[in-house]
């Protein structure tokens, strides 16, 4: 029986950080590979797909794909220009992710490649291509169950939720967590109390939506990308403070954190530092969540 | 005697925030019909055309930027005053938004009277 893992790829937010610093953790864009009883599932195609398709071609096991698209920032697709198994013609490559219509998918994936950003276009792709419907609300490959949900991230981004082997999985790369809080907090002056309590319980509200989308998850890989400090300057741009992030992963009784989305300018220290913090965050509310830094390469058991 | 009302329609997953619409209108000549989901909105929409249209854009069952998407293309929707409510103010959603018609861009949290300010200077 084929063993069944989750590996990182690709665990960098916004840009590639292929620096001397920062390799620990590693410098790929988003990329995840979640291998099933031999089924290949890919989350995102950032940078990080490139040696994952490298390595499907050298190990000419597995001939059938699925790509999940969170959404289709530069980051989560620009590894799909170098992705071997697109220029070989044994391989069933499914694409899934936020449109309206197979062909607005392929048009947002076909784009990239135009002239005269890259110099090969997906007509040169010699695999068999497919979109599959994106209005479908639940997919099943091979033996997982997959659905999504809307993400806070500017443009239409999706966390999904993927069951397999009796375990719950959820990848959400770009997800800026607790924005209504922070509006609430910046606005509320000048409103009337009934105002005031009605903000007070939408807030709640909103959060515990929040929470129960990822309540008791086994495995959440979780963007994590800003400091407090970051954060401040950078509101609205789509990620999540790392201390919201794992206060919301406490509250929903989340088993397994994985830290994901580091951003670029923080090198292997500064990703060792913020996974300190969170460990004491953890230990301080005498929660069982178990914290873990997403780096290149690490694999995690399913079976 | 609703008849005589104008019609205004929102769709929002976050129950307070039905609430605070439905208090914000009041006392106000305006029927203002609630959905919580996209799926239970288009029923109405199907077949009606509210004077306003308030959607929220984050929910769980379907981004309101992707169903205004599919409401422009049904023809009793291709001109529906649309007006986008949302916890993120994302410069890219009001992009996406204002190109698909939309006529304006609310944030939480707004007052009672922005909301029925806002829904009277496009019903006149």
């Amino acid at each position: 029986m084929a063993k069944s893992y989750i590996r990182f790829w690709g665990v960098r937010g916004s840009y590639t950080a292929p620096f001397k610093t920062h390799l620990e953790v590693g410098g790929n864009t988003p990329c995840v590979e979640i291998n099933v009883d031999d089924h290949v599932l890919i989350c995102d195609a950032g940078t990080g797909i490139i040696p994952l398709g490298n390595k499907l071609i050298s190990d000419a096991k597995h001939k059938e794909l699925l790509i999940l698209l969170s959404h289709f920032h530069w980051d989560h697709i620009s590894g799909l220009p170098f992705f071997a198994p697109a220029f070989n013609s044994q391989y069933n490559i499914s694409f899934f992710g936020p449109g309206d219509s197979k062909e607005v998918i392929k048009k947002y994936i076909d784009g990239q490649m135009k002239a005269p950003y890259f110099p090969v276009g997906t007509e040169e792709w010699v695999a068999k291509i497919s979109y599959l419907n994106p209005k479908q609300k639940k997919l099943n490959y091979g033996s997982m169950e997959i659905s999504y949900y809307n993400a806070h991230h500017p443009g239409i981004t999706y966390g999904y939720k993927i069951k397999a082997k009796n375990k719950t999985i959820i990848y959400i790369p770009d997800n800026e967590c607790l924005f209504l809080d922070k509006a609430i907090k910046e606005k509320m002056t000048g409103f009337t109390e009934e105002e005031t309590t009605l903000f007070t319980d939408m807030n709640r509200e909103e959060y515990q939506a929040e929470v129960k989308a990822i309540a008791n998850t086994d495995i959440l890989i979780h963007d994590a990308q800003y400091t407090p400090q970051d954060y401040k300057k950078k509101k609205g741009w789509g990620h999540s403070c790392y201390i919201d992030v794992v206060n919301m992963a406490i509250d929903a009784k989340v088993k397994n954190l994985f830290l994901f989305s580091h951003d670029p300018n923080n090198d292997d220290e500064m990703v060792s530092t913020i996974h300190r913090e969170c460990q004491k965050i953890i230990a301080e509310k005498k929660s069982s969540l178990k914290c873990h830094i997403a780096k290149e390469v690490l694999e995690i058991s399913l079976d | 005697m609703d008849e005589y009302k104008l019609t205004v329609a929102l769709v929002d997953d976050n129950a307070t925030s039905r609430k605070f619409f439905l208090r914000s209108v009041g006392n106000l000549s305006i029927d203002l019909k609630t959905y919580k989901d996209t799926d239970s909105a288009m029923e109405y929409l199907g077949n009606n055309k509210p004077s306003l249209l308030f959607l929220n854009i984050i929910m769980p069952d379907k981004n309101g930027l992707m169903f205004l998407k599919e409401l422009r293309k049904m023809p009793l929707h291709s001109d529906t005053k649309v007006i986008m409510i949302t916890s993120k103010d994302y410069t890219q959603d009001r992009t996406i938004a204002f190109e698909l018609g939309a006529l304006d861009f609310i944030v939480k949290p707004m007052s009672m009277r922005s909301i029925t300010s806002i829904m009277l200077s496009y019903i006149k």
